[in-house]
This record gives C-alpha cells, sequence and structure tokens, in this order.
C-alpha cells in the first residue's frame, strides 16, 4: 500500500508559473515510481518505502520556516555559522572572516542539479524544494574559523516532508572547513530529503563534517555531489549516529589530475536505527586519490549497510583508490551488509578494497575488567577506540576533542 | 590476606589444578616455580576471576569468597594480575585507559575520582619512576610495544592501582636485563608491611632481584614442595624432575 502522499506545489510561496509547471513535471515523474523500495537495485538493502509505510499515516510538504526555538550554540570553539530552521536561512555570521570574500545566499532554487534522474528522491526534491543555502568562496580565501550549519528544525514537522538542497563552491585555492549540524530531539517522525553540491576548483580544500547532535526520529536522506579541479581535496567525515533513519550518498567526481577525497565514517546504532552509506567515487582523471574508511557499531535491532563503488575510466591511470569497511556487531539482533565494488578500465592503478565484520573482542573485556573497569564500560571502551580511530587525521586539536566528545555521547545513546 | 584450600579447577573438561593449598599473608613475597603445565597460568587465571573455569574449594581473600566476586570487584577489592602476554588493545588511549581503570577502583573504595589534570600529574610521576617515555602513554594501549614495554606497562598499572595482592604472570619472560632490574625495582619499592606478592615464573633469574619469603613448585597442578629462597638456586642446578 502507498502512503497518502499530500504533495502539493501551491503550498511553495513566490513560484512562477513556468516554475510550477517545470515542478508539476518532476513530482509527476516521481509518481510514477514513488518512494525507491528494495526492488531498486541502490536501495536493496534500505527499502524505505516500506520503511516509510510503517512510520507514516501521510506525508504532506506543507512546512513552516518560522521557529522561534531557542538553540544551544557550540561553545567549544570560535566559529562561524549559518543558522537554518527547515532547511531555510534564519541568520548568518562570519564575523571571523573577511566578509567581502565570502558570498552567501538563499539557495537559488530553478539550478538544474545535473544529478541521476533515475533516482526519485531527486526528483521530488526538485518538485519541492525550497529553502538552502550557496556559498561561494573567494580565490585563495582560507577560512580562519571553521563554518558550522546549524540545522534546527520547527516542532510541528509530524508526517512532514522537508526538501532542501545547498550548494558549497570553493574557488581556487580556498579552503574551508564546514561542520553540517543536525539538532532535533522531538519524537515526530519526519523526512529530510537534501542534495548537497560540492564544486572545488584547483588546490581548493573542504572538510565537510556531518554531526547529528540528538536521538531523533527524523528519517534523513542526503546525497552530496561533489566535482573536483586540478590538485583539489575533499574530505568527509560521517558522524550521524541517533537518526531513526539515513542514508547518505556521497557521488564525487574527481575530474582533474591530482585530485583527492575521503569518506571517514563513524557510526553507534542502537535500537532500531537504520544508516546506509552509499559512496560513488568516480576516478575520471590520472593521479588521483580516494580513501574510505566505514566504520559501523550495530547494537540492538539496528542495521548497518555500505555501499561502495570505485569507478576508474580508462584514462585515470595513477590511480590510488582504497576502501574498508570494519562492522563491529554486538548484539545477536543487529545487521550489517556491505556491498563492495570495483569497475576499473585503467590497467596502472592501485585499487584495494576489504570487508571486515565481527564481534567485540572477550579477551579484551577480561583484560579490561582486570584493572577493575566494569563490563559495560569495557565493552564502551572498545567501542570508542574503534570508531575513534576514523578521527586520527583530523590534525585541529581543538575540534578533534569537539568531535570526540560527541562520538563519545554517540556511544553513550545521546 | 589469601587463603587457597583444596583449590581443584577444570576447563574444557580437563583437570588442571588438582587440590592446591596456599596461604599467603600481608608482607609476604612468594613465588611459584614448576614446568610447562604444570597449572601456574592456570593458577593466575583462576584468581583473577576468567571465565571458562570450573572450580572446586576455597579461595578466600580476605575473608571474602573469591568466587562471589565479579572480575572488576576483585581488582577493586586489591588483586592484580600482571599479565603473562598483555593484550594490545588498538584504538583505546593508553592514557584514557589508566584514568578509567583508576577511577573505577577509587570509585569502588569509595575515593573521590581523579580529574584529568590531577591525573596526568600522577601518571607522569609514576612513569617517570619506571622509565617509561610519556610518549607512550598517549599511545594505543599496548599496540607496537615491545615485550619489555608491554611488562613495564603492567607494572605501571600496579603501582597506579595500589593493590593488596599483585600476581605476577612469568613477568620476568621477554625482558631483556636492565628492562628486568627496572621491573625488579618497580616491585622492590612498591612492596611494604600490608601488601604482599605472587610471583609465578619459570627461572631463578627475576627471584634474583626480588628476594622470596617463600619458593613453591608446584607441578601436575600441587604444590609438591615449599622452601625458602635457597631451593630456586637448587631447582635451577637439579631440574624438578630430580625433585623428591
Amino acid at each position: 500500500m502507498k502512503q497518502n502522499y499530500d504533495f502539493d506545489i501551491e503550498k511553495i510561496k513566490n513560484l512562477s508559473q513556468d516554475e510550477k509547471v517545470s515542478r508539476q513535471k518532476n513530482l509527476d515523474l516521481f509518481y510514477e515510481s514513488g518512494f525507491p523500495s528494495k526492488q531498486v537495485e541502490d536501495w536493496k538493502f534500505t527499502d524505505l518505502n516500506l520503511i516509510l509505510n510503517k512510520n507514516f499515516d501521510n506525508i504532506s510538504n506543507e512546512v513552516n520556516f518560522e521557529s522561534s526555538k531557542e538553540f544551544k550554540a557550540i561553545e567549544n570553539f570560535e566559529h562561524n555559522f549559518i543558522f537554518l530552521t527547515n532547511g531555510k536561512i534564519i541568520s548568518t555570521n562570519f564575523d571571523y572572516e573577511e566578509k567581502s570574500k565570502i558570498l552567501i545566499k538563499n539557495f537559488h532554487q530553478e539550478e538544474v542539479l545535473n544529478i541521476d534522474p533515475s533516482n526519485t528522491l531527486v526528483l521530488l526534491n526538485s518538485a519541492l524544494s525550497s529553502g538552502g543555502f550557496s556559498i561561494e568562496i573567494s580565490k585563495d580565501y582560507k577560512f580562519k574559523k571553521p563554518l558550522i550549519v546549524y540545522n534546527c528544525f520547527s516542532q510541528d514537522l509530524k508526517n512532514k516532508i522537508l526538501n532542501n538542497k545547498n550548494s558549497i563552491k570553493l574557488n581556487e585555492g580556498s579552503e574551508l572547513t564546514l561542520i553540517d549540524y543536525s539538532d532535533n530531539n522531538d519524537q515526530n517522525n519526519f523526512i529530510k530529503n537534501t542534495l548537497d553540491t560540492v564544486f572545488l576548483d584547483k588546490n581548493a580544500v573542504l572538510k565537510n563534517i556531518l554531526i547529528q547532535n540528538s536521538k531523533s526520529n527524523g528519517h534523513f536522506y542526503k546525497y552530496i555531489k561533489g566535482s573536483l579541479e586540478d590538485g583539489s581535496s575533499y574530505e568527509n567525515y560521517i558522524l550521524s549516529s541517533g537518526l531513526k533513519l539515513n542514508k547518505i550518498e556521497i557521488e564525487i567526481n574527481l575530474n582533474k589530475d591530482n585530485s583527492s577525497c575521503s569518506v571517514y565514517s563513524a557510526l553507534n546504532l542502537l535500537e532500531d536505527q537504520h544508516q546506509e552509506i552509499k559512496t560513488r567515487i568516480n576516478h575520471n582523471s590520472p593521479n588521483c586519490k580516494s580513501y574510505q574508511k566505514i566504520k559501523n557499531v550495530l547494537d540492538d535491532e539496528s542495521k548497518g549497510v555500505y555501499q561502495g563503488k570505485i569507478f576508474v575510466e580508462k584514462i585515470a591511470q595513477k590511480t590510488d583508490a582504497y576502501q574498508l569497511s570494519k562492522a563491529l556487531i554486538v548484539s545477536d539482533n543487529a545487521e550489517f551488509d556491505a556491498k563492495p565494488e570495483l569497475e576499473i578500465y585503467a590497467d596502472d592503478v592501485k585499487c584495494s578494497h576489504g570487508s571486515t565484520s565481527g564481534s567485540i573482542d572477550s579477551d579484551a573485556v577480561h583484560y579490561l575488567m582486570t584493572r577493575g573497569i566494569s563490563k559495560k564500560e569495557s565493552v564502551k571502551l572498545l567501542i570508542n577506540g574503534f570508531l575513534n580511530e576514523v578521527l586520527e587525521k583530523i590534525t585541529d586539536s581543538e575540534l578533534k576533542i569537539f568531535l570526540e566528545k560527541i562520538l563519545e555521547r554517540q556511544i553513550n545513546g545521546h | 590476606m589469601l587463603k587457597i584450600k583444596n583449590l581443584k579447577a577444570t576447563i574444557n573438561e580437563k583437570l588442571i589444578l588438582k587440590g592446591l593449598n596456599l596461604d599467603i599473608k600481608p608482607g609476604e613475597v612468594h613465588a611459584i616455580m614448576g614446568p610447562n603445565g604444570s597449572g601456574k597460568s592456570t593458577l593466575a587465571n583462576v584468581l583473577s576471576g576468567k571465565n571458562g573455569y570450573e572450580i572446586e574449594g576455597e579461595i578466600s581473600f580476605n575473608g571474602i569468597d573469591l568466587n562471589d566476586l565479579k572480575i572488576e570487584e576483585r581488582a577493586q577489592k586489591g588483586i592484580f594480575l600482571a599479565f603473562q602476554y598483555p593484550l594490545e588493545i588498538p584504538g583505546v588511549n593508553t592514557n584514557i585507559f589508566l584514568r578509567t581503570s583508576l577511577n573505577s577502583v577509587r570509585k569502588a573504595r569509595g575515593e573521590k575520582e581523579l580529574d584529568t589534570l590531577t591525573f596526568l600529574k600522577l601518571i607522569k610521576e609514576k612513569a617517570k619512576e619506571l622509565n617509561i617515555d610519556e610518549k607512550f602513554l598517549s599511545r594505543q594501549l599496548n599496540v607496537g610495544f615491545s615485550g619489555g614495554e608491554k611488562k613495564k606497562n603492567e607494572i605501571l598499572q600496579m603501582k597506579l592501582l595500589e593493590p593488596k595482592l599483585s600476581i605476577l604472570d612469568e613477568t620476568d619472560s621477554g625482558l631483556d636485563i636492565d628492562a628486568l632490574r627496572i621491573v625488579a625495582d618497580g616491585v622492590n619499592t612498591y612492596k611494604n608491611k600490608k601488601n604482599a606478592f605472587l610471583i609465578i615464573t619459570h627461572y631463578q633469574r627475576l627471584l634474583d632481584y626480588i628476594k622470596p619469603d617463600f619458593i613453591h613448585v608446584l607441578s601436575a597442578g600441587k604444590i609438591i614442595k615449599t622452601g625458602n629462597a635457597n631451593l630456586g638456586e637448587q631447582l635451577e642446578k637439579t631440574g624438578y624432575t630430580n625433585l623428591s
């Protein structure tokens, strides 16, 4: 049975007649197949249609963007911020930076994103999106402090879907650490469907950190599409534990020589939480590097999924690609599925992948217990050690300490 | 302090300890020597509470039946086992582990837990006494440590937790002479009238540095001979087989 969709383009404000027509087309295309089910290969481990049927009576796109909810900013370190409610910019602050170097505005909704049209969530986003931000950094400008994007939500989102698009553009030689920080602890089931496009010009460096700061009944889907020019670098960290459902798809196109990307993920899944990370790294040019380290801890009835594909074009000689997934399964009722894939058309490449899953080392638990530490704490220490490893490469010590605290909180179930 | 009466221990349906008796009083150093397979490590495992053993007989520690205590409770009450093969635990930072351990024990004893700064000051002092490079403390627990470094790390934990009874399971194996001396000094400076040691070893050489009050010979799961420090030297010459 399909949900009762209550999707209405008329509910989106300030649209021209042309925009309405184009959005309606996308919506009609979405209706042809609806939310993806496990019959769709990309969704074989995450039957979104089934999950939504279970948890939603109806789904509406009528969203109120005004929120008076107070929000606690992070005090651990100095930072710039963009404050979003339900995806829409409420305020921004770049007091630590040269403001003339930063262009920040509401996302221009009609910008064409050129993302796979067979993905029905992208179609739905194109039909219904509102809000979102667009940021562009001037040539050679290096951010002095990180930028935190605070994602806050109103309390009236029961059975609602949010659709947002964001765009991040770093011009030649610019650098930014962007923390996508979500905070929502109310019990309402809602859906957030986000498309992020990332463009890194020559030698630009972006660190993109995704954090979920609370336990939430949010059902999140995020598609990140990155395009990288010569010598640019994209680093992605995923610390999104706490969400009831989360699927992050990352498509990185290493379009020019010597560009590189990495994806690090540390998830501690509890109860019936379900998270999937799906990556597709396209090596489209020679001498590029990609690195992926995906770590999952699965407790209770949780489910974790990793689908990772490395695609190497014929022209992309001297590719160096690495992919590793490690899962620690703590409960008999938890599940982890991994589907690593390599598709290589060049002949002079270094590509490796590995996937392991196992349980907690009982000898290690014993050793810790002989030092007076309870079994529960011992297991937590081991889980922490297992996940913390993905933060190894972070050199900013303030940021690292902050992320370690977030991770510890997530391990304790928030 | 520790009273063991007619202890029998079975693992995988194999009887390893076959009626062992031992009485250790505060201030005493006992050594247990014996050939491979005599049950030395089993005794250490049983005292630490390792799972998988079927136990018969009595073990009491300061009047408490040890069988009633969980593994971590034994440590909290003051039993410490220095492992023959200390585990490498990837991802777990040595400092964080040591602080968690010390604070768990302090909490159980009703003492105040130490904050990070106080702890770091304390651990640096203790590490210095054992000639342990501070850098080791910020590394992953025992990962990539040499045999000697691992053993020194065990003694560091002992000195940090201040146990009443310390069991050293073949702590001398894999140590070069300098490390052996440092480990022995660590034990000798900690030794006092209130605590006791049970040293499990194959060889006399550790006992040249840590003088035992009693030496017991363990063979086929039983103590077959007990003597003073001279027994070790005698064993070194004659071996276990000629023991009458």
